[in-house]
């Protein structure tokens, strides 16, 4: 059993301080995906405080068929996208994007890789499931079947969300670069 | 492996989670293309500087937040249980009471034979709640002591109303009554 899934055990018997720690230990890496979903810090704060008590109320229940962190993304994945029912902003992503077709520039793409601001800006174009994939992927370095876990798909729809959402935002980073030069 | 399985594997050759077979199979779709090796630099640098960003999180503060919630919940789950007890503790109390005053009107009958009835006879004179923990001797000491009888009650809401009896005004029974730490509250009863 791993440690996170020892801590769980006993928030699953009511001990508040082993909420404490798992807080301590997954509370950045999870308010950071919401925020990438959200981009609204105060919301991301909300939906952050509204996973760890779900965390606390279901910790019993948890089975073990998967990572702890995996599970606990899952309910902050859920959280959001009930999040952008209510506010009628949830968008369908898993058609085909419009503009795949050519390979982007990689060289500008690196360049512009480089800039936090160029990334966080070209993370914000994408649509919700692709920014939900790339953010599992590279914050958080899950596999691909851990992001097809807590995004409750096959690990095929994932594969295939990363691949638009990767073709999607390098283009939008070889753009950042090119309008750049141009100005 | 086709060269879209390739592309959409190369987030995950960027971010080392490929088991092995699959990494072999990447690696060597790689090794073979320098345009896939340029994108496998650029998905690292994204990734990286990715996790460069410092975020504010609500940190300590967002603990506090979520601790005092889970007092809040807590505190009212093992309130509801409690419930059902102070319903048969109610009950049970009845059942005392009648047996208190059943006992004082044995104990008073003959002095007095006119002037004891059991509750519902005469108009309460106070209306009182009683704290759920108060044990039956305690509480029959306190009827004794402040010269009062249950005429009515219990209510839906665990409320006697208490007659005063003779020999006893109704401010000392009154003062008696209030200053127990067994009563919960107490009020004047309307006139009937």
């Amino acid at each position: 059993m791993d440690q996170n899934a020892q801590i769980l055990s006993r928030i699953g018997q009511g001990d508040k301080a082993a909420l404490a720690e798992l807080y301590r230990v997954l509370e950045k890496p999870v308010y950071r995906f919401i925020l990438s979903r959200l981009n609204d810090p105060f919301e991301s704060a909300d939906l952050l405080h509204d996973v760890f008590i779900e965390v606390w109320r279901s910790a019993s229940r948890f089975e073990g068929r998967s990572k702890v962190q995996t599970w606990i993304f899952g309910i902050a994945y859920r959280k959001v996208i009930d999040m952008h029912r209510k506010r009628g902003r949830m968008t369908v992503t898993d058609d085909i994007p419009e503009v795949i077709d050519d390979s982007a520039d990689t060289e500008a793409c690196l360049a512009a890789g480089q800039e936090a601001e160029h990334v966080r800006h070209c993370l914000g174009t994408l649509k919700e499931d692709h920014r939900s994939a790339i953010s599992l992927a590279f914050f958080e370095d899950m596999t691909y079947g851990e992001i097809a876990e807590v995004s409750g798909v096959p690990e095929g729809t994932i594969k295939t969300r990363i691949f638009h959402a990767k073709k999607l935002l390098m283009r939008c980073l070889e753009g950042r670069v090119q309008r750049g030069a141009a100005a | 492996m086709t060269r879209n399985e390739v592309e959409a594997l190369m987030p995950f050759l960027a971010n080392d989670t490929l088991a092995d077979a699959e990494r072999a199979e990447v690696e060597a779709a790689v090794a073979a293309d320098p345009d896939l090796q340029r994108e496998l630099a650029a998905l690292r640098v994204i990734r990286e500087t990715m996790q460069a960003e410092e975020e504010f999180s609500p940190g300590e503060m967002g603990l506090a937040r979520l601790m005092r919630s889970v007092d809040a919940e807590t505190n009212i789950a093992a309130n509801q249980p409690r419930a059902p007890r102070t319903w048969v503790w109610q009950i049970a109390a009845s059942v005392l009471l009648a047996v208190v005053v059943g006992q004082a009107a044995f104990q008073l009958g003959g002095s007095d034979p006119g002037g004891f009835e059991l509750a519902g006879g005469d108009a309460p004179a106070f209306t009182i709640a009683f704290n759920a923990d108060v044990a039956e001797t305690d509480l029959r000491n306190l009827l004794l002591d402040a010269n009062v009888e249950i005429v009515s009650g219990p209510s839906a809401l665990g409320l006697y109303g208490l007659a005063v009896l003779e020999g006893t005004s109704s401010e000392e029974a009154r003062a008696l009554l209030e200053a127990s730490p067994l009563v919960q509250s107490l009020e004047v009863a309307d006139e009937p």
